[in-house]
């Protein structure tokens, strides 16, 4: 044990308390070396946004990338990731709150304890499932060569489709796909949040004769919205992040509606192997992610009166 | 009498929510296990096509006798188990090792240290810097990529603080009396005093190790360090890969029975486990 004396906090003591504790921050070393290379390291590496990086070339080029991706030749291809991006994890977003709290409140109303396990285990069970597994199960379950759905469709006499390869398809079963594998598991929280809820309240709301309908309208709804507004958030500022998702239910047929910002950044930063424009692919990604949690978290304060950070 | 007549109204309004919300319960289940009843069927099933039943109507377990017995397929299934089994337990001593000194109260420089790791948690220098950093420092196309970024993980460091922060500092404190070193402590009262958190974070890691996809696709290109997730991958989409002669003719039933393989060592720990998985997410949830 050694003294903690606040008082000589001189750098005698200091060095002598540190050489004291110099087995935990050995301890601590591993941690120290790897978040250093692997997350501080790559921090740095934004810098190369402002370079001509090939590995051919490395030339300082200034805001050049930055114009080529807003106005130049890939500004197009740009502005359609970014927009397929906003539109796909917005609406996945929006519609997984609106299920995973539905869902919650219907789970919540089973009074049967070992049906409510059930529903929950089988319900939690995708989430633990690569993209992969679920991309893999939907591809031949949609397969044009005999997949589940198509033959339901030929055994009714209509036409085989292949589904993940149209356009008009691709964004619902993305979105049909997301929902499979997240919903259950987003329930885990707002379960939580209802079981947090006074019973008293509801007692009080009886007596005064409000129905099961009021009750969840007045008392439930109300109760859950801090916490439905802090996923939210917290959420908002993933949502430049899919990629995983993405890649794995996409081809090249569907690039139109399926081309997201973290797999453009891919392609052209490691696949054609332009560094450079890459990074800054991915700098102006992660600057806008950075913003919308900061303006979502500004308009929760507004609304609410408080700040979740 | 009206009130009698009102409230058997209320009643009935309520058993007919009851039944709805069951069968609504029911459809969801079904949405949820139809397909994979589906693949299950079909991995067992010799047909050329896939049907409309969900069990199987030519028995056999011949896919998941090509998959034990050819080198392309039960290969990227070891280097699966190996990764699993290397990445858990680095991540599990990495991050205990880290929450560790994150409880260490009175220790100098231990703000920064926390700060250090939560800042990971925000920021990351996105997909190109990583993979050159990778890259230089020659781990590209090596298991390492695929092990060593994935152990540091700032949400299960903290995960883990929370667990350790329960033990009452007592123990700690008497050990040291005793003449026990940092370490000692940590080996002897810290970690047998934290099965459920090993449980609960140990899965979090084999799971995760377990269907590493994304390092892959960034790091390493070299087919014979694949695991079970990229083979997987590669097997539904190149009908190709199919011409190998020993899958030949078992194309869909590899297809279905690499997926299964793929999920059926978590359907084995998932109900057991499952309170661990939750537990953690609780935790972090209270704590956020």
């Amino acid at each position: 044990m050694f003294p903690m004396k606040k008082r000589t906090l001189t750098l005698s003591w200091v060095m002598k308390k540190m050489y004291h504790d110099r087995m935990y921050y050995l301890m601590f070393l591993p941690v120290f070396v790897f978040a250093l290379l692997f997350c501080y390291l790559p921090m740095v590496g934004v810098l190369l946004a402002f370079f001509d990086f090939t590995p051919f070339k490395f030339k300082f080029v200034g805001l050049a990338n930055f114009m080529d991706l807003f106005f130049g030749i890939r500004s197009v291809n740009f502005w359609r990731s970014v927009y397929n991006t906003l539109f796909l994890s917005l609406s996945n977003l929006a519609l997984g709150t609106i299920l995973a709290v539905s869902i919650a409140l219907l789970l919540n109303e089973i009074e049967q304890k070992k049906f409510k396990a059930f529903v929950q285990s089988v319900l939690y069970l995708p989430h633990f499932l690569s993209w992969v597994v679920v991309a893999s199960i939907f591809t031949i379950i949609l397969s044009p060569q005999g997949g589940l759905i198509n033959n339901i469709f030929a055994f009714l006499g209509k036409e085989r489709i292949y589904f993940l390869a149209e356009e008009k398809w691709w964004t619902p079963i993305y979105l049909f796909v997301s929902r499979w594998k997240e919903t259950g598991w987003g329930t885990i929280i707002y379960l939580a949040a209802l079981s947090g809820i006074n019973p008293e309240l509801y007692e009080a709301a009886e007596i005064d004769g409000a129905g099961k309908w009021k009750q969840a309208l007045y008392i439930t709804l109300p109760s859950l919205l801090p916490t439905i507004i802090i996923v939210f958030v917290l959420n908002l500022g993933k949502v430049l992040n899919i990629f995983e998702s993405v890649f794995v239910l996409m081809n090249p047929n569907v690039l139109k509606v399926s081309d997201v910002v973290s797999v453009f950044a891919y392609r052209t930063g490691i696949q054609q192997a332009n560094y450079g424009m890459g990074t800054a692919i991915g700098l102006f990604k992660s600057l806008i992610g950075m913003s919308l949690v900061l303006i979502t978290n500004k308009i929760n304060e507004r609304i609410r009166g408080s700040s979740i950070f | 009498m009206t009130h009698g007549f009102l409230k058997n109204k209320h009643y009935l309004a309520r058993d007919m929510f009851r039944i709805c919300n069951g069968l609504f319960m029911c459809l969801l289940l079904i949405l949820m296990l139809i397909p994979l009843l589906k693949v299950f069927a079909d991995s067992l099933d010799r047909s050329a096509v896939y049907g409309l039943t969900l069990w199987p109507r030519n028995p056999s377990l011949e896919a998941y006798r090509v998959i034990v017995s050819n080198k392309n397929l039960y290969r990227p299934l070891l280097v699966s188990i190996f990764t699993t089994v290397t990445g858990t337990l680095l991540g599990l001593l990495i991050t205990t090792l880290a929450a560790y000194v994150l409880i260490q109260k009175d220790l100098i420089g231990r703000g920064f240290f926390s700060k250090f790791i939560f800042i990971t948690m925000i920021f990351n220098g996105g997909l190109v810097p990583t993979f050159l950093v990778l890259k230089n420092l020659g781990m590209t196309n090596t298991l390492w990529a695929v092990l060593l970024p994935a152990s540091v993980n700032a949400f299960n460091i903290f995960l883990m603080k929370n667990f350790f922060d329960q033990i009452p500092t007592s123990l700690f404190e008497s050990a040291e009396i005793d003449g026990a070193s940092p370490p000692q402590v940590f080996f002897m009262i810290v970690l047998p005093l934290s099965a459920a958190a090993l449980a609960s974070i140990g899965l979090f890691f084999a799971v995760q190790y377990w269907n590493e996809f994304f390092a892959y696709v960034m790091y390493v290109s070299k087919p014979e360090l694949y695991n079970f997730q990229v083979k997987l991958r590669e097997l539904i989409l190149n009908e190709q890969n199919l011409n190998d002669p020993t899958i030949i003719g078992y194309g869909n039933m590899v297809k279905n029975a690499s997926v299964v393989v793929t999920v059926i060592p978590f359907l084995f720990i998932y109900p057991f486990a499952q309170r661990y998985f939750i537990q953690g997410v609780t935790v972090g949830a209270v704590k956020e």
